[in-house]
Order: C-alpha cells, then structure tokens, then sequence
C-alpha cells in the first residue's frame, strides 16, 4: 500500500506521467528576452506572440483579403523572460517545464538555445526558435526545430547586393563579437560569401557581447581604408558601432547581419542607420491574405509602425504550433495522452505540416530547419527627424527554386 | 608610425578617463571608511539616466510609466550637472541606508560591501522597473555645433570622447586642487589619515563622510552621463561593468591613492588601447592580466602605501 501510495505521488507529481485535462486549456510556454542586452529582440518577440494569441482566440475577425479565422482553440500563454544569457534561459526553461508546458518558443538567442536547449530535447518537449540561425539548433535534437532560417541561406544576399552595387569593392573590414554563438557563426557565413568572391578581408575585428563603445576596433579598422564594412553583432552594440563608424568618417557601404533585423536599432543609430544593407526572412511587402491579417494586427498594436521580421517570425512560431495543435486535435490524436506522449505527438505533427505564414509558404526538414522559399534584402532608409525609419525592400529573392 | 602612437595614446585616454572617474569615487569613500562602496556602478548607471531624462527623453513602451517625460528639455550641460547632483543625492542616501547603520554599531567592514552591493543591486532593479530594460539613445543633436569627430595629427577621436576626456581632466584636477588646497578637502583627508584624531582635532568626521559619499556620488553620475552620450545607455546594468573596471582601477593605483586611481584610469585605458585591435575581443582578459602582473610587482598598487597593522 506504501509502495503503491508513493507510486502514485510520483506519476501526480512527474508532469510527462500527467493525463492532459479533458476539454482543459493546454499551456504554451515562450522565453524570450525581456531584459539585457537582447531585450530588443524580445520586445519585438512578445509584440509577435501576443499578436498570434490574439488571432487564434478568435480577434480581430477577418475583413475582406485576409486569411480565414483559424479554429479556436484553448490554449494558455506563459511568457517568461529569458534575459540575455544562458543561466535565466535555462531557469526560464525548467519552470514552464516542470509547470507542464506542451511545448516551447524560444529562446531568443543562440547562444542560449545551445545552453537551453539540450534540456527541453532530454524532457522531450517541442520548442519551436524564433529567431535562433547559428548552425547546429535543430541538431540539438528531435524536439528542437526553428522558424527562423539559418544564417547561411541569408547571410550572403545583403553582401551579393553590396557588391553588385560597387562591383570595384577589394578592401572590406569584418567587425563581429567573437563571445557570441550567433555572431560567430553568421561571421563565418560572410567570411565564406567573400572568399567565394576572391575577397580576403583588410581586417577582421573582434568585439566582445557587451561592447559599446568600438573606438580603438573602429580606428584600427579606418586605417585600413575599408572600402565595405560587414557587421555581426546584436542590436544594441550594432546601433553604436554603426554610428561611431559614421562618426568617426567612414562613408562606405556597410552591410549588416541579423541581429539588427529590428526598428529598435533606429533610435540608437539614429540618420547613422540611413543606407545599411540587411537581408531578411521577412518583408512588410508580402502580398499574401495571412501576411495581411498579420500587418493589420500589427498596425492595431503599434499604429504607423512597420513590423520587423523578428516579430513576424514570433507570429509564425506560435502559428505553427497552435496550427499542428488544431490538426492534432481534430484527429483525436491529444485525447486521453498523457503530457509526455502529447508532447511527442505534438513533435511530429508539427513537422509533417505545411504553413502559410507572414513570412510566406514553410515547411520543416525531418531534422527540424525550417525549410523557406523567398527571401528579401532591404537598405534602412531614416526619416530627416532621425529618429524613425523603415526597412526599404531592394530585392526579393527566390532560393531553392522559391518552393518550400 | 607616430600618428598610429598618436591614435592609441587618444583612444586609451578616452576610455581611461571614464575608469579614472570611476575609480576616483571608489576612493573617495574607502580613504575614509577602509570599504569600497559597490553601489558605484549602479549610481553611474543612474546618472547616465538622469542625464537623458533631463534633457526630455522619454521613458519607453516598457517602463513602469509609458511616454512619460519631463515637461522640460536642458540642455546636455546643465542636464549633466544636474544628474550629477541627483546621483550625488542618491549616493548619500545610499551612505545612510546602508552604510552608517553599520558604523554606528561598529560591524565588520565585510558586511558594508554586502550591504552596499545590496543597495546596488536595488537601485539597478529600481531603474529597470521605472524605465525598463531596453536601451536608449541621447539625440543626435546632443553636442549640435560640434563636428562628429576631430582629427588631431591624423588621429581621429569622436567630439563626444574628446570632450568625454577633458571633463574628465578637469574634474580630476579641480578635485585635486580643492583636496590639496582647501580648507574641506584637507580635513577630509585628515579623516582619511586617521579619523580618530581627525575628531580630536575638531572635524566633524561624520560630516567628511557623507562629503565622500556627495562627492563619489556626483562623480558616477558624471561618468555616467558623459558615457551614456557617448555609447548610448544599453540597459539599466551598463553602470556595472564600468564600476567593475573602475573597481580594478582602484586596486591598480593603490587603495585609497587619488593620483593611484588616475594613473590606474589612465594605465588601464592604454593597456586596453594597446592590444592589437584584431585582439581586441580579449581585450579585458589582457587588461586584467597586467593588473594581476603589477600586483604580483607591487602589492600595494602602482602609487599606494603598504599598510602595516600595529599590534
């Protein structure tokens, strides 16, 4: 009776063991990155699943053009803040965990995916990145997947615009933090595009995460006379380095890596942002009837402003899995499962579906990369008051023969 | 050659100016108490807010009070100084909540730097929740009618660093002067020296040291202002790693030794300035490794004096 008393404790006290509750709200947890030095991302991630919440509990309705209301469902949002390091990532992780979470988005960084990660594939729960594009994520494990597609398909086209716009460019100045997962391996990306164009860099400057102030990289740099700058680094410290390069006399072309992909950079870099060439997994310009229900959503929370591809692909995050939830469902495939066997199900769902998101058509590889047709490249125009402005789309761009 | 000499000699300047404000404050406090006060890093933070509140910035989307502003906007000198003195205020609350309860009853020394990481840490917290966690930037028009940067013997330095530099010499001279000089910066050294017949003599060595702490205080927020214009005001925690490299700064120097924390300042900048930029990634790994190598050379810092204890 004892061993049988403390049986059943533990199988009440192990969520996996736990049956999901009949008819009951079921929990998505997302960590992103409320505080520190990646809190602009996470502002433009939490825009995106609160916006995604919104239209799955049934709000706004649908005006004409726009995509169809999806089926309700209940599901219960918990937001935790991941902060800008592995340690809160993983404390962030382990409580929705253990609070019995179907599945995870997040969490905002790389560098934490890789620390967090690993944890949410040995419990066996699906967390779908937003935004992480290091190499390696989604060979973290089965479990692991992303909406937001690598560095590598990306990373080049801003560089192929760049250098078709001044085809005589020789001298390039590389800047990236070298202490950052996602800097160091969209750096090497760059560094690959180039020496696929017979382009050696004059310098390669290594910077650390929590840099602002880039005096002595930036003079050694200029010395050098770059004719093209290429930064990897996150918003912030990419807003000031990008202003003190202007500042201190650099008029060249500069071409930037994802982590600027957010109009949070534009008050800190300021009429210093105008001209960056970024490319983008995502584009306002999109003209399909989800990517306009999206930008209505958008213009509601924050009228007048475009949305970044940040929170267009938090959006998408929470889109697919409430969308391989709904397919589940109506399967029966969640009845009488425990949370254990939800989760595992809810995994493979969600990589045998097809999605039509903002960022347009995805589909998932078996390993868990997202696998996207169309991407863009956008040049940062600034209004004369400086302080706003708006990624320009200069070219859309078909990879892979433009088919998920 | 001599401009590349010239180049690094203004860029460790720049920053080791900062550091030897910083370190400055750190100073001020532990010649008079024998602790160091890490609330500093956090007071720097807050001046550099003070700053940008001051000359009507807004707090954002995220903060406990979205848009909310100043009905004023100063001008970036008046709004420093201001901020100084905000920070200095600050800075002596933080001596009366976390410090003199602690003297008062003769505690150990330990337990200050507890106490006062601990109203560090809460100031921080306080201004996170107050102005959230995102990263905000002074107006580009901040120092209008100053070119973006000077070019000084084919050395380039921002106008923003050149004048982060001269502020930073002045204040350190002025404070040097008053503390040679004057009447109150002579008795704070007396307390400095030894409080107990500093008292004997008359001086009020409580009030020199709610002065250290006014004075330590007004130098963060200082610093603060000064380094938020320039590198913009990344979050709330941007005080601390400033406050850590003037806490090395203070070591470095000597303890206690105001001419120890500037050429500390100063060393410390154009050891960071003289690694080679594509290094420059390690560049506080190698700037902490020749403060430990001058510790292993001289314990008690570059200008400090070995304490001997009397028993």
């Amino acid at each position: 009776m004892t061993i049988g008393g403390l049986a059943l404790l533990g199988q009440q006290s192990d969520p996996p063991g736990r049956r999901l509750p009949a008819g009951g709200a079921l929990t998505l947890g997302a960590v992103i990155a409320l505080t520190g030095n990646a809190n602009l991302y996470g502002q433009d991630q939490r825009l995106g699943i609160i916006l995604a919440e919104e239209w799955f509990q049934g709000l706004p309705r649908p005006i004409s053009g726009e995509a169809p209301h999806p089926q309700r469902l209940r599901l219960r949002l918990r937001l935790e803040d991941g902060g800008s390091d592995e340690a809160t990532a993983i404390a962030a992780f382990n409580l929705l965990i253990n609070q019995g979470a179907l599945a995870l988005i997040g969490p905002t960084l790389s560098q934490q995916a890789f620390a967090a990660d690993p944890i949410a594939q040995r419990l066996g729960v699906p967390v779908v990145a937003p935004s992480n594009t290091a190499q390696g994520i989604p060979q973290i494990g089965r479990f692991i997947s992303r909406v937001s597609a690598q560095s590598s398909v990306i990373a080049p086209l801003s560089l192929g615009e760049a250098l078709r716009r001044d085809p005589t460019v020789r001298r390039v100045a590389v800047f990236y933090a070298h202490d950052d997962a996602y800097s160091t391996a969209e750096t090497a990306i760059f560094l690959k595009a180039l020496a696929r164009r017979n382009l050696t860099p004059v310098t390669v400057q290594r910077t650390q995460l929590a840099d602002n102030d880039f005096q002595n990289p930036i003079t050694a740099a200029l010395q050098l006379n770059p004719q093209l700058v290429v930064i990897s680094v996150q918003a912030v410290a990419g807003g000031n380095l990008i202003r003190q390069l202007r500042e201190l006399g650099y008029r060249g072309q500069i071409v930037v890596g994802n982590g600027l992909n957010t109009p949070n950079i534009f008050p800190i870099c300021q009429r210093w942002c105008d001209g960056i060439l970024i490319a983008q997994a995502y584009s306002p310009e999109l003209d399909t009837p989800i990517n306009r229900t999206f930008l209505r959503l958008h213009e509601r929370a924050k009228p007048q402003q475009q949305p970044s591809q940040i929170t267009a692909q938090a959006f998408t995050a929470y889109q697919v899995l409430a969308e391989a939830i709904a397919r589940l469902q109506q399967r029966g495939g969640l009845k009488a499962a425990t949370l254990g066997q939800a989760r595992s199900r809810l995994m493979e769902e969600l990589l045998s579906g097809s999605y039509d998101t903002p960022l347009g058509p995805i589909r998932f590889r078996p390993d868990g990369e997202v696998i996207q047709g169309r991407f863009y490249v956008a040049e940062v125009r600034m209004q004369p008051d400086g302080r706003r402005g708006r990624f320009t789309l200069v070219r859309d761009l078909q990879v892979g023969g433009g088919q998920p | 050659m001599i401009e590349a000499a010239l180049q690094t000699l203004l860029n460790g300047a720049a920053s080791g100016g900062v550091y030897a404000l910083v370190a400055l404050g750190y100073t001020l406090v532990f010649s008079v108490l024998g602790v160091i006060n890490f609330a500093q890093g956090a007071l720097f933070s807050l001046g550099g807010y003070l700053t940008f509140l001051l000359m009507g910035g807004h707090i954002s989307a995220n903060g406990a009070l979205p848009g909310w502003g100043l009905p004023f906007a100063l001008p970036f000198a008046p709004a420093l100084a201001l901020a100084a003195a905000g920070a200095a205020l600050v800075s002596l609350l933080v001596e009366r909540l976390a410090f003199a309860p602690l003297r008062r009853r003769s505690a150990e020394p330990l337990l200050s730097l507890i106490t006062s990481l601990g109203a560090g840490l809460v100031l921080v917290n306080l201004l996170q929740l107050l102005m959230g966690a995102e990263g905000y930037a002074f107006p580009a028009a901040t120092l209008a009618g100053l070119p973006a940067a000077f070019s000084l013997g084919g050395a380039r330095i921002r106008s923003v660093q050149m004048l982060l530099l001269l502020v930073c010499a002045m204040v350190v001279l002025v404070l040097t002067l008053w503390l040679e000089r004057s009447r109150g910066g002579r008795a704070l050294r007396a307390v400095a020296e030894d409080a107990t017949t500093a008292r004997l003599l008359g001086i009020d060595s409580d009030a020199m040291v709610r002065l250290a702490f006014l004075l330590s205080g007004a130098l963060a927020g200082l610093g603060g202002g000064l380094a938020g214009v320039s590198v913009s005001l990344p979050g709330p925690y941007f005080g601390i790693s400033y406050g850590l490299k003037g806490l090395a700064v203070l070591v470095l120097g000597g303890l206690g030794s105001v001419p120890g924390a500037i050429a500390g300042g100063l060393l410390m900048g154009l050891a960071e300035a003289l690694i080679p930029s594509d290094a420059s990634g390690w560049r506080d790994a190698l700037a902490f490794a020749i403060l430990f190598a001058v510790l292993l050379l001289r314990p008690a810092g570059l200008l400090g004096r070995r304490f001997v204890e009397k028993v």
